[in-house]
Order: structure tokens, then sequence, then C-alpha cells
């Protein structure tokens, strides 16, 4: 098998590893990006809304980093470890400063400083924004710039596949030529895991197609521990059938959920707050209102701004109007807006400190989505995304270049554990008959909508495992009818879908295994937070077909926890 | 407050292609409802029909540029495409898809976008402000306007639609391509960048090579306008240190149009051609016009229009 030497291979070229390339390169070593995609078609330019920061001299003369800690731990449901959230703050103005000189369009206010909006779970605004395309313009300024670096190689089109390990360090990446399906050993002395989230999980998601769990995946078949893996957010409108998300903002402005028969069914959940009760008792009563045949055929509620006449929805509403019409065909100011819940963002993830380092796997970082540095413990804030993605994209590679000035080479000779990696890809495409990826990923996805999602409790749950360890038997048995070399997508569709179930059984089990309510965790059997038994982290291994589970302390610094009320 | 729900049965001819099958039509029945995106359905097909079925495909909702292809013929935004919009507008449920044109087709609807990527980064797509304002020891504020201005140019996601719909990059290679251009003004018109002499050398001889025949104004899935940023790149042009022959000829033609605009009103074609090349250029072309019968053209003299003093008002900024 070919191999390619760097000293750093950063899996994924969204903002959280491009920040770490940015960061090892410009240090003066050699890195190595790969993504199954072009950098710019990452999830992160899905993010709309904003990017939390606290600029001195330029916020509310009251805020502070420390009130911005506060309202991230309180967010997360005091699952978050202070040491994170206060460090996140403090760096935030700063970076979203260099964000700015690196070219970020940011809007403005009229003296030419960075303009600030309200965001939910905020004590004083913080929100900057790039018109509703933040994530976007970030994405593509950072890539812009990072490109600019001699030493950076982009491998795009590129299929990440396993980490290859020796006994206590990470020695590199086995990753697929998309376009010829040749593969190539990454050899590197540091790996940065930054390969986005996992909502393909899920029958509905607001994420991108190619948000399919790779990272995690790669990281617990290394032997390498998730944190956190229950914690999975849950958004109550988005677009019917492309799940692409219609703004909280839409209710905000007076829009109403109706049901198939008409009726204003928020009124039986909240009766006092209705549309606009927090996000995870809208999303459970649209669920039930569909489960119990109030839906429409096809299983979504209608969202209403008919009342609030043409004028007024294409002022204030312009966003949930124009998302209707470009992507569902419907006119807003006529009709309702087909909506139900679906999958956002996930908080678990391949398990790191503050720094990015993780501890299973000497020389393996990881940075975004795809880590947990327990930012945002059992429930994300808006806006805190696109931060954390820069703050501990740059932090990890930090310290990347710290691990790579004291590194010395091992000798052992690893190449053959590269040649295992590649084969086992091979396995998922050797028979010539049986099912196609398809027939089990949507299987899969069902299952974790329909028992792992907004609702769940112990019996769901055991259904939930029992499934997923049939579909991982099943999927033992794909076929990949494609033969030819050159972008066999379905190829890589299959090791998606073995990452991806990998994943589930993880999530599923660590899910079972939390009795309580927390955050985005909401257990019918088990309602209530119970910090005397629960406030600590989970830590999942992958053994095999088994999940093994043990637990961190939650690092609490200035806040003790406190009831979660707004 | 209602919701119609309407269901379509719909054939997908989809133009495939391998290596080792070469190019052919395939067609795929599928159910959808009047909600679905054409990337949706394609999702479906491969999910529910035909693993083997290769498209590029990520965010859904228009930011990524993954989705570029020709729908019944349009260069679209899969993602950005309604199913049941494309029934109405053609009259037919069957939808016709095909990669886009003038890359290099590798499988099905996946092309060679190298070459459009090469085009971007010759634009040197990246700001170089002072270097003091880079390591934070100065501050350069931008103001509202302008941020406004640069951020309609630099809302571009690379999708290579307007590539590929543009005949001038079909058969100029010296023509830098629609996207780059919004890309390269995007930088140029930055208050704060430092490199404007390179970026004209990058951009001014390319922008004369625009034809203005709005294609890309046309098909952008984000109203980038690259046309747009074409021509206020042209206004740059007195700024560059060296010329080219069309960004020369280019001037002399804006120069000789806006004259016979004072002097009648309209477009005298013979004077502004004779304006543009000059004796003896035009001579030669004007032998070319007598031998093809087309001289008659050239030397029809066009009357002053009424009120001549008012367009003269317009021109000269009178009237602002």
């Amino acid at each position: 098998m070919e191999k390619v030497s760097y000293d750093a291979v950063v899996v994924g070229a969204g903002l959280a590893g491009l920040m770490a390339a940015h960061e090892i390169a410009s240090a003066g070593y050699r890195v190595a990006v790969i993504s199954k995609v072009f950098p710019t078609r990452s999830h992160s330019a899905a993010a709309e809304g904003g990017v939390a920061a606290y600029i001195p001299g330029n916020s509310d003369p009251n805020d502070s980093p420390e009130y911005m800690a506060y309202d991230t731990v309180k967010g997360g449901d005091y699952l978050v470890d202070q040491d994170a959230a206060e460090l996140f703050a403090y760096k935030s103005g700063e970076i979203i400063d260099l964000l700015e000189r690196w070219g970020v369009l940011f809007n403005r206010q009229p003296d030419g400083r960075i303009a600030v909006r309200y965001f939910g779970g905020q004590t004083y605004p913080r929100t900057r924004f790039v018109g509703d395309k933040t994530g976007m313009a970030m994405l593509h300024t950072v890539f812009e710039k990072t490109s600019g670096l001699g030493n950076v190689d982009f491998y795009f089109e590129w299929f990440a596949w396993e980490l290859v390990r020796d006994e206590s360090r990470v020695r590199g990446v086995v990753a697929f030529d998309m376009r010829n399906m040749t593969p190539v050993f990454f050899k590197a002395k540091a790996v940065v895991m930054a390969a986005g989230g996992m909502g393909m999980l899920y029958k509905h998601t607001t994420n991108s197609y190619i948000a399919t769990g790779d990272g995690y995946a790669m990281a617990l078949r290394a032997g390498v521990a998730l944190k956190d893996p229950e914690f999975v957010q849950f958004h109550p409108t988005a677009l019917y059938p492309s799940d692409n998300l219609i703004s909280e903002a839409a209710r905000g402005e007076g829009a109403v959920l109706r049901n198939a028969k008409g009726e204003r069914f928020m009124a039986r959940y909240a009766p006092k707050k209705l549309d606009l009760a927090p996000r995870d008792i809208v999303s459970r009563a649209i669920m039930i209102e569909i489960r119990e045949g109030r839906g429409f055929p096809g299983g979504y509620v209608g969202l209403d701004l008919t009342h609030l006449g043409e004028e007024y929805i294409k002022e204030r509403l312009a966003l949930a109007y124009e998302a209707a019409k470009n992507f569902a065909g419907v006119d807003a100011t006529k009709e309702m807006i087909p909506v139900r819940p679906a999958q956002h963002y996930y908080m678990g993830g391949i398990d790191v400190d503050i720094t990015g380092k993780n501890s299973d796997l000497i020389g393996l970082f990881a940075a975004g989505e795809v880590a947990c540095v327990s930012l945002h413990g059992a429930n994300r804030l808006g806006s805190n995304s696109l931060l954390e993605t820069v703050v501990f994209g740059r932090e990890t590679g930090k310290a990347v270049v710290e691990f790579l000035k004291g590194y010395t080479e091992p000798s052992s000779d690893i190449d053959k554990e590269a040649e295992k990696a590649a084969d086992s890809a091979y396995d998922v495409v050797k028979s010539e008959s049986g099912p196609h990826f398809g027939e089990v990923l949507e299987k899969l996805r069902d299952v974790m909508w329909d028992y792992v999602g907004i609702f769940r409790d112990d019996g769901g749950l055991r259904t939930a495992l029992s499934e997923i360890t049939k579909l991982r038997e099943e999927a033992k048995k794909v076929y990949v009818s494609d033969k030819s070399k050159v972008y066999n997508t379905e190829f890589y569709n299959a090791l998606e879908l073995k990452n991806m179930l990998d994943l589930a059984l993880v999530i599923a089990y660590s899910a079972l295994n939390r009795k309580e309510s927390r955050g985005a965790h909401y257990r019918l059997d088990y309602p209530q937070r119970d910090d005397q038994n629960w406030l600590k982290h989970t830590i999942a291994y992958l053994r095999g077909n088994t999940v093994e589970i043990t637990y961190k302390p939650v690092k609490i610094t200035k806040w003790k926890p406190e009831a979660r009320e707004y | 407050m209602s919701l119609k729900i309407e269901e379509a049965e719909v054939i997908f001819k989809i133009k495939r292609y391998s290596p080792e099958k070469g190019s052919y039509w395939q067609e795929y029945k599928l159910k959808v409802d009047r909600f679905t995106q054409v990337v949706e359905a394609l999702r479906r097909i491969k999910v529910e029909q035909d693993p083997t079925l290769a498209f590029r495909a990520a965010c859904h909702m228009a930011v990524c540029g993954s989705c570029g292809m020709k729908i019944n013929g349009e260069p679209r935004l899969a993602c950005k495409t309604n199913v049941f919009e494309m029934i109405k507008k053609y009259g037919s449920n069957v939808i016709t898809i095909e990669p886009m044109d003038y890359f290099k087709p590798v499988k099905d609807l996946i092309v060679d976008m190298d070459d459009f990527y090469q085009r971007m980064y010759k634009v040197e797509p990246r700001l170089h402000p002072h270097k003091d304002v880079l390591e934070g020891k100065a501050e350069h504020r931008l103001k509202p306007e302008d941020q406004r201005e640069l951020w309609k140019f630099a809302q571009c996601i690379w999708c290579g639609l307007c590539v590929s719909a543009c005949p001038v990059v079909a058969i100029d290679p010296l023509f830098l391509g629609p996207a780059p251009h919004a890309k390269g003004y995007r930088f140029l018109a930055d208050p704060r960048d430092t490199i404007t002499e390179e970026r004209l050398k990058i951009l001014s001889d390319s922008a004369w090579r625009c034809t203005y025949c709005y294609m890309c104004y046309e098909v952008c899935p984000r109203d980038v306008e690259p046309v747009t940023a074409i021509k206020k790149t042209r206004a740059y042009t007195k700024f560059a240190k060296e010329k080219t022959p069309v960004m020369t000829t280019g001037e002399k033609h804006i120069e000789a149009i806006h004259d016979s605009l004072m002097e009648i009103g309209k477009l005298d074609e013979a004077k502004v051609y004779l304006k543009t090349y000059g004796l003896l250029n035009s001579v030669k072309d004007f032998i070319f016009l007598f031998q093809s019968g087309k001289v008659k053209y050239a030397l029809v003299k066009e009357k002053p229009v009424e009120n001549i003093s008012e367009i003269r008002k317009i021109l000269s900024g009178e009237n602002k």
C-alpha cells in the first residue's frame, strides 16, 4: 500500500479542522487535511445564525466572560466542565477579532465595529453574524487563509476509514482516494479528528447528508472512549421533507403550530407559553400529535403564518418564507409550512481535555462537533458551536505543536496494521449478494428516531439495542453492486453505514444506562434530573459488540448546580 | 389555514456515465409529494432503488454548492429545485437530469471540478491587510456600506454552475470565468486589502473578455451577480500599470460609446468602430464587411435624438 508521511494529519476540513491545521502549519510543521468533500462543502457552512463572543469594548457594558461561561454552564444543565466554559468565554472576543482581520465579513455597526444580537439562553446579547450565512462566511475565509499556507496539503474527496495505532500511540490514518478507490497510509506523529457530527443516524436531521459519524466510529474502533454519547439535540421545527431548519424566530414573530385538524395543539401541552415553550417541550408535543394520528400524511404538522399577512411575513419572517419557498415549494403567505422535529446537534463525542488531547491514545486529538470537551454538557446553546470550532480548533492546534516539539520516533513497524485496516474496508464489499446499504440504513435511522430520539424509556431503548444488534449482523452481509473503482459512492456509503452502526450501539447503550433526564436526554421513566447519582460524565468504550461504561467527574469551578429555569 | 396534499409519480431520466460503460440514459420512477426537492428525490433513488447512482450532495440547503447539475436543461442546484415546480413549468412528469456542461464527466452526475478550483485559486482568494492590522496592532474598521458591497460577492458557494454555463469560458482560455471574478472583486474592492496592483494584473485583462451575456446572472443560485463584479472590475482599469490590448481596446470602446451618446444620443456604429479600432484596422474590417455584403449596416447614418441636451445632462451627471 502506498504511504505518505506528515507531522500531523487532520481528518475533516470544516472550521475546527482548518483552524487546527492553520495553527500547526504556521508553526512550520507539515500537515495533511483529509476530507470526503471539498472543504467549503463541510457542514460548518450550514450554520446560520451566528457565533457568540464577548468582545471587550464591543459588548453590553454589564456583560463579562463570567456571565458568558455561566450561561453556557446553565444551558448545558450543569454537565459542562466549567474550566472549558471559562476558557471558551475568555478567548471568544480575541478569536472573533482575529477572524475579522482574516476577512470574515461580519455585519457592522454604523461606526464599523462588529454588530451583535441576542440568541436564546444569553443574559446579554453576544451573537456576531454575517447575514444568515455566518458559518459559510467563516468557513470560506478560514479555508482561503489556510490554503494559502505552503505546508498544508489538502486531500479532498478522500475517505478516511481507520486510525492506525500501536499499543499506546496513534500512528496515522488509512484513507481512500474516492476518485479511484486507492488506499493510502497517512503516517503521522499526531492525528486531529475533526470529522463533524452524525445527524444521518436519525431519520430526520437538519445535518448534511455527509454527517455520518465517521470520526466517532474511527475512534471507537481504535479503542478510544466517547464522552456523554447519550446527549443528542433535537430542534422542533425542521421543514418537511428536507429537514432544513425553520428558525425559532418564526414562532417568536407570531407563527403558530397546527395539526391536520387545524387545532392549535400547543394549548394542550403548554397552556401559558404555547408555541414559545422550550424546544424540548415543543418537539415532544409535535411528536405526540404525529404519533397519535393528528399529523399530516408523511408525518408532519403545519407552521401557520398566514394570519400575519403577506407584508409582515415578507418583512419580519423573510428567512422562513424563503426556506419554505425554495426548499418545499410552499408560499407561506397562503398556506402553512410543513414542519416536524429533527436531530440538530450531537453534544457527545471523542473524550478530550480543554487542549483537545485524548487520554486513551497518545498523539490523538479532536476538535469541533466530533469532540467532547464538555463545553455543551447536556444541551448546546445557539451560537456556541461555531465559536467552539474556532476556539478549540486553535487550542488543539497549539497542543499538537507542543506535542510535536517533544516527539520521539517509535521504533516498531506499523505498516502491517495499516494493511489490515484497508482490508477491513474491502470486507464490506466482498460478498456477491445480500442487502444494499440503503435497506439497512433506513431501518437504522427509523430505530434511532423512534427509540433513541426525543422520548426515551427503558423498553424503547432495549428494543433499540436489540434492533441495532440485528442490523449490525445484517450489515456484515451488505453487498456493493457497483464494481467500478471510479467514484464508487456506494462503497463509501457502505463504510459510512458501518460507522453509523458502531456509533448507534454506543448511543443507545449509554442512553439506557443514564437513569435521569438532563438537557436533551429525556427519559419518560426518569423525568427528573438526579444530581445525587448522575452529575457525572459517561465514558463509553466499544468492545466488539458490547459497550463498556465508566464515569468521569464534572469539573465544577464556580457554579454549583441549581434548577435550570428560564 | 390549509395545507394541500399532492403526490405524483415522476420519471427521472438521468444521464449516467462511467469510464467502463460510457454514457447512457436511465429512468427511475419515484412517487414524491409536492414538497420534494430534486436532491431528496436523488437520495431516495439511491437508497431505495439503485445504490450505484453517483452524485454529489451535502447540505440540502443551497449553501455548500455540491449539487450543481442540469435539470430539464437548466443549470441548477438540485436542492434548490422543487420537483413539482419543474413538472408544472415544463408540463411533464418526466424530468431529465444531466451533469453540468463544460466540466469533464467522471461518474454519473459527478464532474471533475479541478478546473474550477484552479480558476478560483488564480485570483488569490484571501485578504492581504496591512501587517499591523493582521497582527492586531492596528485597527482598520470596515464601514457598514462596504461590508454590504463586499458580502454580495463573497456569497459565492463555489458550485461551478456559472462557469459551466459561461460561453466565454468555453472558448477563451484567458478568461478566468464568472465565479473567479466575483471572488476576485470581493478582495479587489476591500479597502483593507494591500495588493491591489497584483490583483489588477490578475483580473483586469480577463474582465474585458466577458461578453455580458448574463448567463452567470441567470444561473447563480445565490444571486451573486458575477457579471456585476466584472463590470465593477473594469472600472479599475485606469489604475492598472500595464495594459494589454484587450484592456486598451475595451477602454477605447467605452469612451467611443460615451462620445457617441453625447453627440447624438444613440450609437453611431461606424464612428464607435473607428474610434475603438483605429483607421487601419477599421479599413481592414470594412473590406471584410464589404466582401460579406454587410457594409450597408455599418454605413447607416443615425439622426440625433430629440432633446439631446437632456441626455447630455444625464451622462454628465448634472441630473443627480
